[in-house]
Formats: C-alpha cells, sequence, structure tokens
C-alpha cells in the first residue's frame, strides 16, 4: 500500500483524513483510487478537463513526477505520495508566464530539441523562457522568426513598420502571395503561429527610433539585428550597449553576407569595427543593389543558431569573430574583432552614454519640406505626349544594362549615371533632354551633374519607369 | 477569520524586515478551530525565485512539503503562506493570484522603507481568477 497524505484544507474530503492508504502500479492508477474513494477531492485536484491544476505537483516520497515518469511513475506500494502545490507571486503586477514545465503538447513538439543532451527538458524550458526581439520582419526577419517560433522561444517581439510587396517574395519567405499588401507585422505573426501557437509575439508596428528603443528592447533578453540601413544599425548597437543585451548582427549585399554577435559581455561592439558609418548613397541597399534571394536565409539563420546557443549557454558564441560568407565562391571566413578602449559607446570612457540622432549622425538630413517643384521636371504623361507627338528631344535612361533587360521605355538611350561624366560628349548641350531611371532618384543626379556641365534643356522624368508603368503602360513590368 | 499568535507574528515581521528590499515569504502552521484559524507557529522560507527578488518570490515545492512534514510530527496543521511586499501595499496582486493555490490563507505583509507597514490575508479561488480578504488579527507580544 502506498500513502497519500492529504494536505489540511482537503481533509475536509477525505472525512479528516491525513493520509489516504492505496493500492495502484502507477501514480495516477493511486490518485483515481484517492477520488474514486472521495469524489469531493477531484475538484481540487483536476480541472475540467481532468488535467492536474495547474498548481499541483506530486511528489514520491521525495522526487517531482514531472522529473520521473509523471503521472506514469510507477509504484512499487511502500511510498509516500505528498500533494504539494507550487505558490509564488509577488508586488510585481504583470505576472510574467509560469514556464516552470512543457506540456505533454510540447514535449512531443520539441522531442528532437529533448533528446539532445546540450538543449534537454532544461535547455528547452529556458528556450521556453527567453525573450527575443527581432528587428525588421524582412529579408534576415523572415527565416530568423520562423524558426525561432519553431525552435520554441517562448516570447518574440518584432518592429516593423511596412507591408509586403511583390518584390519581398523572392527572398522574405515568411510573407506568401496572398499576404500582398499586408502589414509584414501580421504576416509575419499568422506565420509564425501556424508553425507554433505557444509563442508569445509581441507587435510593434513602428519603426526604432531614439524616442523608443530603449522602451521597446528592455524587455527583451536579445536582440536581433536583421536592418538594412545605417541609422538604425548604429542605434541598435547603441542601445544593445546601453541596455548591456546582446546584438545579434547580419547584414548582406548581393551574394555576401556578414555576421556576428556584438555587445556581449566583454566583446565589441558596431561601433568598434565601423566608428563612423559610410556617406550616405556609398553602400546600396538591397532595393538599390540587388539580392540573392537565398543569402539572407543563410545570414538569418547563422544569426538564428547563435541566438539559440546564447540561450542555451552551450557552444562558442559568435563574439569578437565577424563571418564573411561568399555565396559565389561558397566560402566561410572569419575575421578577429576585438573591442576597442576607445569606442564611443562601449569603451573605456564612453562619450555616447544616451541614443542620439541617428539620421544626423550618418549625414541623412530629413529632406526639405519640397515646394511643388515644376523647374527641371516633367511627368510622365508629358513625356508619353512628346513621344507621341514625336517631339525632337531625347529621353536618356540612366540605368544598369540588367535593369534595362527588365523593362524599358521604347526610344530611350542607355546611358548608366556611372558612365554619364565620360560620355556627355555624346550628348549635345543645347538640347531637349529627359532623363530617367527606375524611380527618379538617379535621374535626379545625372540631371544635377548636365546642368553642371552647361545643358540648358534637361529634366528629369518624376516617378521613372515605375510611374510610367502605373500611369502609362502597364505593360511594362515593375522591379 | 485567521489569527496569529505573537510568537510567529514577530518571526514573520523580523523575517519580511531582514529580507527587505527583497520579498519575503514562508509558511504558517497552526490549528483550524471552530471559530477560527489560529497560527502558533511560523516557518521563514528561501525565496526560490530565480530573477530579481524584489517583487517577486516563489516558494520551492521541497521547502512546502518540509513545512507540511514538520506540522505533521508536531501535530499541526499547515493553514498558510505569507510573504512581503516592500515598499508596496498589501493586496493581492496579479501575480499572487495567478500562482496561488486555494487551500492556504495569504498573509501579505506590506514593508516601507524597511519597516512593517500593514497586512492583510486573502483567500483565493481555485480557478486563479480571484481572492476574497480574510480577516486578520495577531497578537502583540
Amino acid at each position: 500500500m502506498a500513502k497519500i497524505l492529504i494536505p489540511t484544507a482537503l481533509r475536509q474530503f477525505t472525512e479528516q483524513k491525513d493520509s489516504v492508504e492505496v493500492n495502484g502500479g502507477t501514480v495516477a492508477d493511486a490518485l483515481n483510487q484517492l477520488t474514486a474513494q472521495y469524489p469531493n477531492i477531484k475538484k481540487n485536484l483536476f480541472n475540467d478537463q481532468g488535467k492536474l491544476r495547474s498548481f499541483v505537483n506530486v511528489y514520491v516520497n521525495d522526487e517531482d513526477i514531472r522529473y520521473l515518469n509523471k503521472d506514469a511513475t510507477a509504484l512499487e506500494g511502500s511510498e509516500t505520495i505528498s500533494i504539494v502545490p507550487s505558490i509564488a507571486g509577488g508586488a510585481a503586477g504583470v505576472a510574467e508566464p509560469e514556464a516552470a514545465a512543457l506540456t505533454n503538447e510540447e514535449i512531443a513538439r520539441y522531442s528532437r530539441h529533448l533528446i539532445v543532451p546540450e538543449v534537454g527538458m532544461e535547455g528547452q524550458l529556458k528556450l521556453k523562457q527567453a525573450k527575443v526581439i527581432m528587428i525588421g520582419a524582412g529579408g534576415l526577419g523572415a527565416p530568423l522568426g520562423l524558426y525561432l517560433a519553431a525552435a520554441g522561444v517562448g516570447r518574440i517581439g518584432i518592429v516593423d513598420f511596412d507591408v509586403v510587396d511583390a518584390s519581398n517574395l523572392q527572398r522574405q519567405v515568411i510573407h506568401g502571395t496572398r499576404d500582398l499588401g499586408r502589414k509584414k507585422l501580421d504576416s509575419a505573426a499568422d506565420s509564425m503561429r501556424d508553425i507554433n501557437p505557444n509563442v508569445q509575439i509581441d507587435k510593434f508596428d513602428t519603426s526604432l527610433s531614439s524616442e523608443n528603443a530603449l522602451e521597446i528592447l528592455k524587455d527583451y533578453d536579445i536582440v536581433v539585428d536583421g536592418t538594412d540601413n545605417f541609422p538604425t544599425r548604429y542605434l541598435v548597437n547603441d542601445a544593445c550597449v546601453l541596455l548591456k543585451k546582446p546584438n545579434v548582427y547580419g547584414s548582406i549585399f548581393r551574394f555576401e553576407g556578414q555576421a556576428t554577435v556584438f555587445a556581449y559581455e566583454d566583446g565589441p561592439c558596431y561601433r568598434c569595427l565601423y566608428p563612423e558609418p559610410p556617406p550616405p548613397g556609398l553602400v546600396p541597399s538591397c532595393a538599390e543593389g540587388g539580392v540573392l534571394g537565398i543569402l539572407p536565409g543563410m545570414i538569418g539563420l547563422v544569426q538564428a543558431t547563435e541566438t539559440v546557443k546564447l540561450i542555451l549557454g552551450v557552444g562558442e558564441p559568435l563574439k569578437g569573430r565577424l563571418l564573411l560568407y561568399d555565396a559565389l565562391g561558397m566560402r566561410f571566413r572569419e575575421l578577429k574583432l576585438r573591442r576597442d578602449r576607445h569606442c564611443p559607446v562601449c569603451g573605456d570612457h564612453p562619450s555616447v552614454t544616451k541614443l542620439i540622432d541617428y539620421q544626423e549622425f550618418c549625414g541623412i538630413r530629413p529632406a526639405p519640406p519640397q515646394a511643388v517643384q515644376t523647374e527641371g521636371v516633367i511627368d510622365v504623361q508629358e513625356v508619353k505626349r512628346k513621344l507621341d507627338r514625336g517631339d525632337d528631344f531625347l529621353l536618356i535612361d540612366v540605368r544598369e544594362p540588367h535593369e534595362y533587360q527588365i523593362a524599358r521605355i521604347p526610344g530611350a538611350k542607355l546611358i548608366p549615371l556611372g558612365e554619364l561624366p565620360k560620355r556627355l560628349n555624346e550628348l549635345n548641350p543645347e538640347a531637349d533632354i529627359v532623363a530617367h531611371c527606375r524611380s527618379g532618384a538617379r535621374s535626379q543626379k545625372a540631371v544635377d551633374l548636365m546642368k553642371q556641365s552647361g545643358f540648358k534643356h534637361v529634366r528629369n522624368m518624376t516617378g521613372g519607369i515605375l510611374a510610367w508603368s502605373d500611369k502609362v503602360d502597364p505593360s511594362v513590368p515593375k522591379y | 477569520m485567521i489569527e496569529i499568535e505573537s510568537k510567529p507574528w514577530h518571526t514573520m515581521v523580523l523575517h519580511a524586515e531582514r529580507t527587505y528590499p527583497n520579498e519575503c515569504c514562508g509558511a504558517m502552521l497552526g490549528r483550524i478551530l471552530s471559530e477560527k484559524k489560529l497560527v502558533t507557529e511560523a516557518i521563514p522560507l528561501e525565496n526560490a525565485y530565480a530573477g530579481e527578488k524584489g517583487a517577486r518570490y516563489e516558494l520551492h515545492p521541497k521547502d512546502l512539503m518540509e513545512a507540511d512534514k514538520a506540522a505533521r510530527s508536531r501535530g499541526l496543521d499547515l493553514i498558510g503562506i505569507f510573504h512581503s511586499h516592500p515598499d508596496c501595499d498589501a493586496y493581492f496582486s496579479q501575480t499572487d493570484l495567478q500562482n496561488s493555490c486555494p487551500w492556504y490563507s495569504f498573509v501579505v505583509l506590506s514593508i516601507q522603507n524597511g519597516k512593517f507597514a500593514h497586512a492583510k490575508s486573502f483567500l483565493p479561488d481555485a480557478d486563479q481568477t480571484q481572492a476574497d480578504s480574510e480577516e486578520l488579527k495577531w497578537q502583540k507580544s
């Protein structure tokens, strides 16, 4: 006979007995006998679904059955079974979700983690209790979000303000064709919840700024940077250093990627590597330079791996090492990084002790409120009319040859912006000239250059070939 | 109604003040009489919460099991749990409620600037959705 000790409060249901003798091969059998004998005790121990209530722990002798064989734990017949509630609390107003144990559903789901000694039950609980925030739900954020959710990271924050565009689908695999036009936050959260409904997803529908960064990031253990611009990169870096949180960094360009872990323990930060931002416009973004769609998958998964390693506390973190990946050569290389003692943020005597204006730091001035520009610009409909009338003018396309292959306006002469200074002599400075590119940005530079070189009648086609497709000829593809 | 004798009350207040600015916790043993619960012994226990203990506590289930054993060996009952709220009123917080158990009285001691300020007792329900307040008395020595 095994003996079940009855807590004081429950003795009213056991005829005031402080212990009840039961037979039974397992803990489940023993408890069933107890509730069969004293039916009124049942609702105190089990919920409506017949599961042990969340606060009820069962001990066989001195062992919690969660760490034995749960309610299938075998009994010889001489054991003492204790019913011990788990009790906690505190003045803190908001309760953290308790992650003291995995549910059976979770155990089945994470089985292939649980049987890896480096993860196991302890590691899986660490993942469940972990709070990770991803900055951006784009190329890097897509694999990150999917795999962190699948791995069972308990709480994942996402900061993003963008909507899903057709040009994202070549690499941002967390979004699908049906999500076009939806907020990336909603689309990403749906995909992650579909993979793992146990994950709590916090959505921040905003762009990270000096005003909100510390407040948003402070509740998380690890920050994963999936941004594509320098002001946000410096902002994330500085915020992580100030908050003493590791910054799992990745960046991509065409066929090459980089990844490392900044601001972790005594390791370097992004500013130790790049004290100053590059001049604006020098380093192209994915939208400007293009990227192999698979590349962010590769780098995002390096980031996901490092994030999970940091949570588990296993292996050697990618700290003080910049991993360089070259997809064309299919090679990984490593550069050693050291913390710079003179670093303005993480150095011995930091001069940056709060967040600054990162747009200004990166030399990006907010565009002055533009008076509607009529000088030097022409809209797509007017260009179309000029072409139809057969006006004597020259339309030049300042994009790259591979862009010209994707979409073109008939009759346009291709002179890539980079070649324009050398090829100005091909053009007549007195002629009526219209320049265009994809969106109107590069062609404005071309117009400025030509005006400085004495061209008298040059205009920029506003909105570029994208506007042409929208307003003149929808058969021209947008890219 | 729950009444705490002067000796255990002194133990509880001392434990709460010494643990300040962290939260303390412990078990209350005694007897359930027809008209009241009488606490005759208080056992200070370790706050086993893994994180910052300023506004959280957790009882180690094994400690609670030991407290229950101690009660049985002395012919007493484990009848309540106490914990402190440093620089915070003695209310039953959402955290308290969601990690509670309906089998015990929960006494909360408010400690302000390191000194005992006031205390209340609560009886949470089985679904951890609400807690009734329970009349609390303590005997001054």
